[in-house]
């Protein structure tokens, strides 16, 4: 076999995932808080199938991990009294079953007992780590900037915003959470405002993604050309070869 | 292929997105409707190569990982209780809410239901009830003689009969407060059920504690904004595109795929 048709594999095999992944990016152009994902690739020197061809080295394709843009997303009016978005880096802290979760989806809400939870229900906290508890009854609710919670004048809480040294110890686990994989701690992140009313909408760039699209369905087709004309060369030879005498 | 079940997942959440919008155009005119909104979250990620985990026998560690996400689901679809317009009406059975609070109605079936929409009116034994003909608790009953109906900010319904010069106080309005009141229960002619995630209501006189004020001879108009629900719609309907445009992709590449010669 021909090390063309192994090296076009590779390549069709990682724009494959490439589609998998601008399918995740458009699916979620509307999801608060998302993070556009772009798959980075890197060449491979493996030993090739057949090396008596010479001494040039083979190169295939193999992808070596996911960029993830961290930009701020275009933040968007909801008036809604507990939804907040973050301007600037950061993430809000969560508290869940299987330990604390990150995310930039501010879209939360007061649940029976007067927490503050995320859409799935799982308490926010402040910044000594404990769950926020707001009481409607004393009056409509500010949220500052630097993410102090008020009723009237007096304050009755806060939601904490930190952030980390290195944004790829984060590790996406759904639910438009963040998981931290690291011993990294996380940082409090000063310079960062809380918006309240406000959602921070995804930072998909539809025209971008689109683009990708048409990029990897004619790079794989390409690809396809490519390997077949390979098959053509080596079908000819073989009719040729048969024909000498 | 994951992208084509991806890209589907994208259409539906869209699908869902555009029946929110066009029930809050439909109930623009609805008194007392609050508009809704659909908020997506994305689905589980398959690690194809975990960040953190190591290279090499060095210690060296992969810095990024590699994911792929599986799309998006509907996370919750919420209810956004901002304060609708006040309208005069001049009728003096209507009561708007300003402020936090539900009226308390008695349904058919003996269960409380509570209801933002005030536009109130009498049954045949005097009772004030909903546009429905459901009663409102606690019970009012206005006597036939009554000229006029006044309610104060603060619930107290005073009638004035023939033939009296002063008023006289027939009842009280109440109004309930839940904790979060974006999780009661809706369940269609501006009527909500307590849910496990609204809390018990909690009854006070209109004006204490938190609660809103009654204004006599107004309704509450739909807080929907027509312009920001148009865009909305509009944005839901390219998200769709672009998802059939992925599926589009994706069946174009499998297509090609198939073409192969062996």
């Amino acid at each position: 076999m021909d090390n063309a048709l192994y090296v076009g594999l590779s390549r069709q095999m990682t724009l494959r995932r490439h589609l998998d992944i601008v399918a995740n990016n458009i699916a979620n152009a509307d999801t608060a808080g998302f993070k556009t994902e772009q798959p980075l690739i890197r060449t491979e020197p493996k030993a090739p199938a057949r090396s008596a061809d010479g001494p040039n080295p083979i190169k295939f394709v193999l992808d070596s991990g996911l960029a993830r843009d961290f930009s701020q997303g275009a933040l968007r009016t909801t008036n809604a009294a507990f939804d907040l978005a973050i301007d600037g880096p950061g993430f809000f802290r969560i508290q869940t079953p299987g330990g604390q979760r990150f995310t930039r989806d501010g879209h939360f809400r007061l649940d029976e007992t007067g927490r503050i939870v995320t859409q799935s229900g799982q308490p926010v906290l402040d910044p000594g780590g404990a769950e926020v508890i707001i009481d409607p009854r004393n009056g409509p609710v500010e949220i500052a900037r630097d993410g102090s919670i008020s009723q009237g004048i007096e304050q009755v809480g806060r939601v904490d915003v930190v952030t980390f040294d290195s944004l790829s110890v984060l590790e996406k686990v759904g639910d438009n959470q963040f998981r931290n994989t690291s011993n990294a701690q996380p940082q409090p992140a000063p310079g960062s405002l809380v918006r309240q009313g406000m959602l921070e909408a995804s930072n998909v760039n539809p025209i971008l993604q689109v683009t990708d699209l048409i990029e990897v369905t004619r790079a794989y087709e390409s690809l396809n050309r490519m390997m077949e004309n390979t098959q053509d060369l080596s079908r000819r030879a073989v009719e040729r070869l048969g024909r000498v005498e | 292929m994951q992208a084509l079940r991806t890209a589907a997942t994208g259409m539906a959440a869209q699908q869902l997105n555009v029946q929110v919008i066009s029930n809050n155009i439909a109930n623009m005119n609805t008194v007392g409707f609050k508009r809704q909104r659909a908020e997506f979250q994305d689905l589980l990620y398959q690690t194809l190569e975990r960040a953190g985990s190591q290279s090499s026998d060095q210690g060296t560690v992969v810095p990024t990982g590699l994911q792929i996400g599986a799309g998006v689901k509907a996370g919750s679809i919420y209810r956004i209780t901002e304060q609708g317009v006040m309208t005069q009406t001049g009728n003096q059975l209507d009561v708007a809410i300003q402020g936090r609070g539900y009226l308390q109605v008695l349904m058919p079936s003996g269960e409380i239901s509570y209801t933002r929409a005030g536009n109130l009116s009498l049954n045949d034994q005097g009772q004030l009830v909903t546009s429905d003909g459901y009663q409102i608790q606690p019970a009012i009953v206005i006597p036939p003689d009554a000229v006029d109906v006044s309610i104060s900010r603060s619930g107290q319904v005073q009638v004035k009969q023939a033939g009296q010069n002063q008023p006289s106080v027939i009842g009280n309005l109440e109004l309930a407060t839940f904790i979060n009141e974006g999780g009661l229960e809706a369940i269609g002619d501006n009527l909500f059920l307590e849910s496990g995630a609204s809390g018990a209501p909690t009854l006070s006189v209109p004006g204490v504690d938190g609660t809103g004020v009654l204004l006599q001879g107004y309704t509450e108009a739909s807080n929907v904004e027509a312009v920001g629900e148009i865009t909305a719609l509009i944005v839901a309907q390219r998200a769709y595109e672009m998802n059939s445009k992925v599926i589009t992709s994706a069946d174009q590449m499998l297509s090609t795929a198939n073409q192969v010669k062996s």
